[in-house]
């Protein structure tokens, strides 16, 4: 039962994480650590806020806003601790948030959402156009995020994995997802 | 024993059934597949491979996400002695050696060690389930909501001490899953908390669209920003089945690693993650030889890869017996079981001992499965790591969108995923851990829940916690466990396990 597998040259294409050496930030209060306890209070009063509605005790006992009061508190405090014990270090940048990078990931992501099952977007209405359109279009877009992109390969990609997808999850699977109700009904 | 044993006749009577043997085999199958994928952890493989299981009867559900959990487990060692990218953390100290094996032709030795230790610590956690399973299950009856309570605080308090990196920002981040569990109707009362009248959050944040869009969209994310980097491995696999000389050399470390799996495996939060450094730290200290380690020692494979699978199979257990899961991945089977209509807790083992000891059982076959089905097919998962990133991470976008319009055909659950992808891309770079932020979700519902009702019996007495002897001592280990972890020497050598490499 040996199983000899041929000389095999294995290239992975794949995003690493080297260390890098730390870069200072621009401003002492963009370091991470101090940008993490100052974003731990940000939260902290936002959820304050948000549920600044809520009831602290009621007759009967613990009032529904007892519990996320005190939480959010708690938060406060720790943010603040994180900035306390982190006074003193050499601060260090965050990197880059490359945030139009991630966008068409995220565009592909609502389109699909919009699309599987229809929208009403109150001026107009997106219809029914189920994992026929959907799935292609949240391939292609999140697709587009990648700085290699061959748009050949992702279009026949998408739609071999589509087809996958469908035959996979609507008809071996039998989930109830819709298919193409606009071409086949359903 | 005879007990245990009666039990475990029953579980593999219900999982050595031809549909059952299926279910186990198909989730080895495609949880390896999807776990060999370089960037894709057990928690975003089950999150993607939930809806798979949706349209099963629950005990094939749950035996065949058991299959995918160690399949994915397995697969991502696969990918880091190949290729020296651990998927996940408790890969890491695989790779290590691992990867130095793989460099001189061993890549086969190294991968059958991991098969075969995996495989014995598999079957060894299996029976130490069997046998705690029922005890467990008893002191599991005798907790009132206040002993819960204090067991939940307890639970993330370990949790904590058991975080890689900064106690506070991980006490912090148990501390706001716990919040974001809070948003959505009111149990007792309905009224909606902190949903900003949208209709999406009535119900609460699904753990589903939290778990993918952190570890699943925020993974992808992540990987989008930072520079790409191509590791390429030359050489050959080599032969994958040890000779008996060899595998005698690591039985010892096999041994040593399940038995310190299994045990830190029960241990909220980290648990099962600590075991396999723990197991590389044990093995290095007891060497002959310590300086070779990282240069490629077969026992630095063998005995943490052990120690990984014992514990991945011992954190079921405070799932199965009382309902809380310590970890993320438990998480998501706790909202698989939900989803088939079971509610985790002491009560299912007497109300359905078929499902409980059929998934007990079907651990076991799971783990035999990855020995058969996965050393034969490495050359299938080597091809799959060669599958470019960019159309790797499309491919999981459209998994992931599909996974969760899936489970309650709600186009919003695809929405609020991606934006919490955003989160999990900023906890990322803040280097938060997302891990305890998922644990403190899970338990936050049951925490409120239990505190609300220890204090109506109580009649909203605090000190009912206290005067609880069972409670008083489980808050008090917490206490205890805090206090040490902020003791600058033991934070010293907390840091040192981790940094072993």
């Amino acid at each position: 039962m040996s199983h000899e597998v041929p000389e095999e040259v294995i290239t992975v294409d794949v995003p690493g994480h080297p260390p890098s050496s730390p870069v200072p930030p621009s401003n002492p209060w963009l370091g991470r650590e101090r940008l993490a306890g100052f974003s731990l209070v940000a939260f902290g009063l936002f959820a304050l806020w948000a549920g600044s509605d809520l009831p602290f005790m009621t007759e009967g006992g613990v009032g529904s806003g007892l519990l996320p009061r005190a939480l959010a508190i708690i938060i406060m405090l720790l943010g603040v601790a994180q900035i306390i014990v982190t006074w003193n270090e050499v601060p260090e940048s965050t990197g880059t948030w490359p945030v139009r990078d991630m966008l068409p990931v995220l565009i592909g992501v609502f389109l699909f959402a919009f699309t599987i099952r229809g929208y009403d977007f109150g001026a107009f209405s997106v219809p029914v156009l189920g994992m026929s359109v959907a799935t292609p279009l949240s391939i292609i877009f999140a697709g587009a995020a990648a700085k290699d992109v061959r748009f050949g390969e992702l279009l026949i990609f998408a739609a071999i994995l589509t087809a996958v997808c469908i035959g996979l999850f609507r008809f071996a699977l039998g989930l109830s997802l819709p298919v193409a109700p606009w071409l086949i009904g359903y | 024993m005879i007990e245990t044993i009666e039990h475990l006749g029953l579980g593999l009577s219900v999982a050595f059934t031809l549909q059952n043997v299926f279910f186990c085999f198909l989730g080895c199958l495609i949880g390896t597949l999807v776990g060999v994928l370089p960037g894709v952890g057990p928690v975003a493989t089950i999150s993607i491979l939930l809806p798979v299981t949706l349209s099963l009867d629950p005990t094939g559900a749950l035996i065949m996400l058991a299959g995918i959990y160690y399949g994915a487990q397995y697969g991502g060692s696969t990918t880091a002695i190949l290729v020296n990218i651990p998927g996940e953390a408790t890969a890491v100290v695989t790779a290590i050696d691992g990867h130095e094996m793989a460099k001189k032709g061993q890549a086969g030795l190294a991968l059958g060690l991991a098969a075969i230790g995996s495989f014995i610590a598999g079957t060894f956690a299996t029976i130490v389930i069997a046998a705690l399973a029922t005890p467990m299950t008893k002191l599991g009856l005798l907790f009132g909501p206040a002993e819960y309570f204090s067991l939940m605080i307890m639970g993330l308090v370990l949790a904590v001490v058991l975080a890689h990196g900064s106690l506070t920002k991980a006490l912090a981040m148990i501390v706001a899953g716990v919040l974001l569990s809070c948003v959505g109707a009111d149990m007792e009362t309905g009224r909606e908390r902190m949903t900003f009248g949208l209709h999406m959050l009535t119900d609460g944040i699904e753990f589903v669209a939290l778990a993918m869009g952190i570890f699943g969209f925020g993974e992808i994310f992540k990987n989008l920003a930072d520079p790409e980097k191509r590791d390429v491995m030359r050489g050959k696999i080599g032969r994958l089945l040890p000779t008996f000389g060899e595998l005698r050399h690591n039985l010892g470390a096999i041994a040593r690693g399940t038995g310190l799996g299994s045990v830190l495996g029960v241990l909220p939060g980290n648990g099962a993650i600590l075991a396999p450094f723990a197991s590389y730290a044990l093995e290095k200290r007891i060497s002959d030889r310590p300086q070779d380690f990282g240069k490629g020692v077969p026992q630095a494979v063998a005995g943490p890869e052990s120690a990984n699978n014992a514990g991945a199979q011992t954190s079921f257990i405070p799932l199965l017996t009382l309902g809380l899961p310590p970890n993320a991945v438990m998480a998501l089977m706790v909202g698989a079981m939900m989803i088939q209509g079971i509610v985790p807790g002491p009560q299912v083992i007497e109300n359905s001992p078929d499902l409980f000891w059929g998934l007990v059982a079907s651990m076991w076959i799971g783990n035999l499965m990855l020995v058969v089905i996965n050393l034969p097919l490495i050359g299938v998962w080597v091809k799959l790591l060669k599958v470019p990133y960019r159309l790797l991470f499309p491919a999981i976008v459209a998994f992931c969108c599909i996974g969760l319009f899936s489970i309650s055909n709600d186009p919003a659950q695809v929405m609020m995923a991606g934006v919490l992808g955003l989160l999990g891309f900023a906890l990322y770079k803040l280097q938060f851990e997302a891990a305890p932020l998922a644990l403190g979700f899970v338990l936050g519902r049951l925490l409120e829940e239990k505190l609300r009702q220890a204090l109506i019996i109580s009649d909203g007495s605090m000190t009912t916690f206290l005067t609880s002897p069972l409670s008083l001592g489980l808050l008090l280990v917490g206490a205890v466990a805090l206090t040490i972890a902020v003791l600058p020497s033991i934070r010293r050598s907390r840091d040192e396990i981790f940094v072993e490499d």
